[in-house]
């Protein structure tokens, strides 16, 4: 029983990963007052990239690779919600859209449409000592793709930016008073893409993950909603890096929560547990569960239209 | 007018103009003002008052003149470059971030843009309790912005540009907002600031508060500097004179529109909306209605004049049906008619044609409607009737409204709510921020309405002046309540004293 | 739809946003290999080639672009940000079809009306917690309807999996429905369906609805200007917001019933490929107008539709056309803005002088 806990966390890790990475992303560009459903676009982006990078110079440079492609992503959002200050909505909607399509479309141009699945060089487990030999959860936590390693150590150290540095103060201040936070001398635009264009690459990075860490390949939308999902997760860890990456291992556990439902042969509808996550985050919102309220300038164009 | 010999100068506008668009807010300012002084700048709504105070902390630049810091010629390009010569400028709005703390908001004001990876809480907290302790202005430094009255976000402000240690101490109506022990407070303040060597430049319109914090006074009208004096050498009436003009005499519609309502109302109607005993909260459940009893008949103009803030915002809500009293009696007429004051984002649908934007308020009559549908080529028939009646400058019924110009804008909404309104017309500030012809428009449609003896006109304004040209009888809304005008007071003088004793006679009065 | 609206906001405008993403699409594959032209061709042969391709393909395919297309319309004339027309087109999917495969006592016609009303209703219904939160709580709609759209899909993978199994329970999907409620044929032999028409009379009935009565015209006060209407047209925002979120709820729904009725006759996993997001490009593209709706519907199914085809016959990826759907996107929103800066300038301009 022991070990199928074990495997069970250690899905859950691994599912909860690439939620983390987007998420924490996107926590600080809500953070400053932009919401980017565009992620998805990002994370996908970033997927392919990450294979492509892979396969030219190995699983490392391919999640540079997977970084860059999802600022890149990231940036189309910035110059059209923020530089022309279309809606956020629309235009993450957008890039969501052209993500998914441009890169499926690239990517059969590329290795055909029926081709069997790609092979690519993955990131391979890297096993912390001490830490791993802890019962039950060691290995679960601890013996991950280094891109794990780095949701870990990001959400303390982007809790620390946000609350502790002079640079987080001006980041919160954007995205609850933007006028407010141009009186005291901040560049708001400028705050703002850069916030974007960090989430969007750690969405590529998220992407990279999927590709290199998770499945190995690259496949047609194989974000499968993450970076939505990774929306959803940064509501119910209210904005909060820390609570962001409880939220993502959540989610991640709910996910893996139906394999393992059918490994023990249990006739639960693992449905329930895949949407489980979702209602939390709706009563998050509506304020059953804790007070979840986002940036008052959130979705919010600056400067404001006349 | 020369400057004073005694206060080495610290900052000079020379000569400055400044137009927006059609409105020519400074004609030729001049402001001089010495370190350790209060200086105090008054004027009269619209005279330029906080366009020069803008002009002096960076935020707009003039359009003429120049700024002079330390004798040198200054360009403030932002408001960072006027920072580093020494000017912070406390808003009439204030610039918190509501969930932040106090100590954060401080913290963020400290930094201003400073770049930097530390944020210096602690520093902040020690320099803030220092400052508490000389300036007397307490503060709960890990207290949500949100969760304080308006008195103690000011005191956050103030903080805010004090701990910024600044040469030149800027306020642009510092009082509006306070509570009257609020304000003593405050006074004592900006003394002790110029004790110190500071110099404090104060923007006001409450006289008696000037006169007894002011070492030097310069008075604008018409954005222009008329009187620079110390405090010493003039008198209250010498002051009031100067801002309104030498003769009193009135800048807008001249005669016209004066003599109409000098003659006697045609005759005195029926009461059309009365108030009994009304009470409401304000937007922060600060500034209620108190107690106001009101009666509006036919053919008649009631002005209702008043500093902003004081609950005109609110007798007009419940006047047009916009809002149910708490307490007391309302008995308003079903469909009233209502010009409110913020015209672009209340008035108007800026996305709807001339023609949906009148249909906003006419849907409900009959000839326009059958069934669900509304009938829109009456309502067209309408619109171009009311575009010729009204002079509304729009090529067609098919216009945008965002595509008018702000005087023909409202007279959208004038034309509209002039049909509309049959037995009672509430109008908000119907002026604000209209050019000399569009104003004089207004005027003539709310005299044309009174002569016609069907209607009843509250006006609500905070413009004296127009109150004083237009209306047949004249109460002052002071901190919630309202005051009758004797005829015997009907001048500026004697409704700014009337303004003054009421709030003071509240002050007393009061256990806030 | 506005009543005032002038040719170029339009046709103009949504023709060169088109022409505009044709132009990058078609510089995309270039870069990518790909011989534009032939691709289009191709395309263009597989949407528009021949009577069976208009009919049986483009057409069919428009449908629930129109009617999600529409939901979508009216959401944002609304100002309704609402981002759930997939969940909702499942929910409706998901009504329809447990009705369509129950009460067969009923006569066939009636049946049918029924499964498309509870299609509808089941749509409403999914909006109605985002709809409520909103209005009640202050809770911006847009991610409580994102959220919902997963929840929707994990219903009805769990209703196709649980109790609306087919009877061998061996695939994911759900028993067929009965002849008698399923969308006849417009003509015989193509299968395009009276789901068409539906969606077309639908189209027009909003057009009207919006442009011609009282409760349109509060609808489009309400979502230009809520602070107008309240104050000046003295209406009540918050029914109007509550009306128009739960009628988008269910257009999309009955999108969902109509492709559940009209093509598949049976519910499936991933019914929709996402029509509920191509919907807002459906949308923008037409200018919100429900009339125009039609065509940009018709373009968007001719362009789902002609992508097999190119990529039989061009070995151009069928992925690649929702690049260009994003495209239209971005080009019609560019463009938008770019106009009312231009606008705004000019008149800015123009006072000055006054």
């Amino acid at each position: 029983m022991s070990e199928i806990i074990a495997a069970f966390l250690e899905a859950s890790v691994r599912l909860g990963a690439p939620l983390a990475l987007a998420a924490l992303g996107e926590s600080i560009t809500e953070r400053s007052g932009v919401i980017n459903i565009g992620l998805e676009g990002s994370i996908i982006a970033g997927a392919l990239a990450s294979a492509l990078g892979a396969l030219a110079w190995g699983a490392g440079w391919g999640v540079g690779a997977g970084a860059v492609a999802g600022l890149v992503a990231a940036a189309v959002f910035a110059l059209f919600a923020l530089g022309l200050r279309c809606d956020q909505i629309i235009t993450g909607t957008a890039v969501t859209m052209g993500g998914l399509g441009f890169t499926a479309a690239a990517y059969e141009s590329r290795f055909g449409a029926t081709g069997t699945a790609l092979s690519l060089p993955t990131l391979g487990p890297v096993t912390i000592p001490l830490l791993s030999d802890l019962p039950l959860v060691g290995r679960a936590f601890f013996a991950q793709a280094p891109t794990v390693y780095l949701a870990y150590l990001l959400a303390p150290a982007l809790w620390l930016y946000l609350n502790r540095t002079g640079w987080g103060l001006e980041l919160r201040a954007t995205g609850e008073e933007p006028a407010a936070a141009e009186a005291a001398g901040v560049r708001v635009v400028r705050t703002r893409v850069l916030a974007t264009l960090f989430g969007g690459a750690l969405a590529g990075v998220a992407g990279a993950h999927l590709a290199l860490a998770h499945a190995g390949t690259f496949g047609e939308g194989m974000s499968a909603g993450r970076g939505f999902i990774a929306i959803a997760v940064v509501v119910l860890g209210r904005w909060n890096p820390l609570g962001v990456l409880a939220a993502a291992l959540l989610f991640g556990a709910a996910t893996a929560l139906q394999f393992f439902l059918q490994t023990l042969g249990l006739d639960l509808p693992y449905q329930l547990f895949l949407a489980l996550p979702y209602l939390l985050t709706l009563l998050a919102l509506a304020g059953w569960v804790g007070r979840a309220r986002a940036p008052a300038a959130l979705g919010k164009p600056w400067p404001e239209p006349t | 007018m020369s400057s004073s010999a005694d206060a080495p100068v610290a900052v000079r506008l020379r000569d400055v103009h400044k137009r927006f668009g059609a409105v020519h807010a400074l004609r030729g300012a001049d402001l001089s003002l010495g370190f350790g002084e209060v200086h105090a700048v008054l004027g009269e709504n619209g005279a330029g008052k906080t366009t020069l105070l803008r002009i002096l902390a960076g935020l707009i630049p003039p359009d003429r003149g120049e700024v002079i810091v330390g004798g040198r010629v200054a360009r403030f390009r932002t408001p960072r470059d006027a920072w580093s010569a020494g000017i912070g400028l406390v808003h009439q709005h204030f610039t918190l971030v509501a969930r932040f703390t106090v100590l954060e908001n401080l913290a963020l004001g400290v930094r201003w843009g400073g770049g930097g990876f530390a944020l210096p809480l602690r520093d902040v907290r020690r320099r803030v309790e220092r400052l508490a302790e000389e300036t007397g202005l307490a503060v709960p430094p890990d207290a949500q912005v949100g969760t304080l009255g308006v008195g103690e976000r000011q005191r956050v402000e103030i903080l805010k540009v004090l701990l910024r240690e600044p040469r030149v101490l800027a306020l642009d109506e510092p009082t509006a907002v306070l509570a009257p022990g609020e304000v003593d407070m405050l006074l004592r303040l900006l003394r002790t600031q110029a004790a110190e060597g500071r110099c404090v430049v104060l923007v006001a319109h409450k006289l008696d508060e000037v006169l007894s914090v002011a070492d030097r006074v310069t008075v604008l009208r018409g954005g222009r500097t008329v009187l620079e004096a110390a405090r010493s050498e003039v008198s209250a009436d010498l002051l009031a004179t100067a801002m309104v003009g030498e003769a009193g005499a009135l800048v807008l519609g001249e005669s016209a529109a004066t003599t109409a309502v000098r003659r006697p109302a045609p005759a005195p109607g029926e009461p059309v909306a009365r108030l009994e005993g009304v009470t409401l909260s304000g937007p922060r459940g600060e500034r209620a209605l108190k107690d106001v009893a009101l009666e509006v008949r036919r053919g008649e103009i009631v002005g209702i004049a008043g500093v902003e803030g004081n609950g005109q915002r609110e007798l007009a809500k419940v006047l047009s049906r916009r809002a149910q009293p708490l307490g007391g009696r309302a008995t308003v007429p079903p469909d009233p008619g209502f010009i409110p004051q913020d015209r672009a984002r209340e008035g108007l649908v800026p996305d709807f044609d001339v023609a949906e934007n009148l249909a906003l308020a006419l849907h409900r009559r009959g000839e326009w409607r059958r069934g669900p549908l509304l009938l829109w080529q009456n309502v067209r028939a309408t619109a171009r009737d009311l575009i010729a009646r009204y002079r509304i400058a729009a090529p067609s019924t098919r216009s945008l409204a965002r595509a008018l110009s702000g005087g023909n804008q409202q007279r959208v909404v004038v034309a509209r709510e002039l049909e509309s309104g049959r037995d009672l017309l509430v109008a908000e500030n119907p002026t604000r921020g209209l050019d000399v012809a569009a104003t004089a428009f207004v005027h003539e449609e709310l005299l044309r309405l009174r002569a016609r003896g069907d209607t009843g006109i509250a006006l609500l304004s905070t413009d004296l002046d127009e109150v004083l040209a237009l209306a047949d009888r004249i109460l002052v809304m002071v901190r919630g309540r309202l005051v009758e005008v004797p005829e015997d007071a009907r001048t500026r003088l004697g409704v700014g004293a009337l303004m003054l004793s009421a709030g003071e006679s509240q002050e007393s009065s009061s256990s806030v | 739809m506005r009543s005032g609206a002038f040719p170029f906001a339009a046709i103009v405008a949504p023709a060169a946003a088109f022409a505009l993403s044709l132009l990058v699409a078609g510089v995309s594959l270039w870069l990518g290999g790909h011989d534009p032209l032939r691709a289009g061709a191709a395309l263009l042969g597989g949407a528009i080639g021949s009577t069976d391709a208009i009919l049986s393909v483009t057409l069919v395919r428009s449908v629930p672009f129109i009617l999600t297309g529409l939901a979508v319309a009216l959401a944002f004339r609304a100002g309704v940000w609402n981002i759930g027309a997939e969940g909702q087109l499942y929910a409706g999917a998901l009504a329809a079809t447990w009705v369509g495969l129950g009460f067969s006592w009923l006569p066939g016609p009636l049946h049918l009306a029924l499964v498309l009303a509870a299609a509808a209703v089941g749509g409403a219904l999914w909006a109605l917690v985002p709809a409520l939160l909103r209005v009640r709580l202050g809770v911006g709609e847009v991610i409580t309807t994102l959220v919902l759209n997963f929840v929707a899909i994990d219903l009805a993978s769990w209703a196709v999996r649980g109790p609306l199994q087919e009877s061998r329970r061996v695939f994911p999907q759900s028993e067929a429905l009965a002849l008698d409620v399923r969308l006849p044929a417009l003509w015989a032999g193509t299968r395009l369906h009276w789901g068409f028409v539906l969606a077309a009379v639908l189209a027009v009935a909003l057009w009207w609805v919006l442009g011609r009565t009282l409760i349109g015209f509060k609808v489009r006060a309400v979502g230009s200007s809520p602070e107008a209407a309240r104050v000046s047209g003295r209406i009540a925002v918050q029914p109007v917001t509550l009306g128009a979120f739960l009628a988008s709820g269910a257009f999309a729904g009955l999108a969902g019933g109509v492709e559940v009725a009209g093509v598949t006759y049976a519910l499936y996993e991933g019914l929709s490929p996402g029509h509920g997001y191509t919907a807002i490009a459906v949308a923008l593209l037409a200018g919100l107008n429900p009339l125009a709706v039609i065509p940009a519907g018709i373009l968007f199914g001719g362009l789902e539709g002609g992508a097999g085809a190119m990529q039989r016959f061009a070995s151009v990826p069928a992925a690649w056309v929702g690049g260009v759907e994003a495209l239209v996107i971005l080009c019609v929103l560019a463009i938008h803005q770019g106009v009312r800066r231009f606008g705004r300038a000019a008149r800015d301009g123009g006072d000055e002088g006054a």
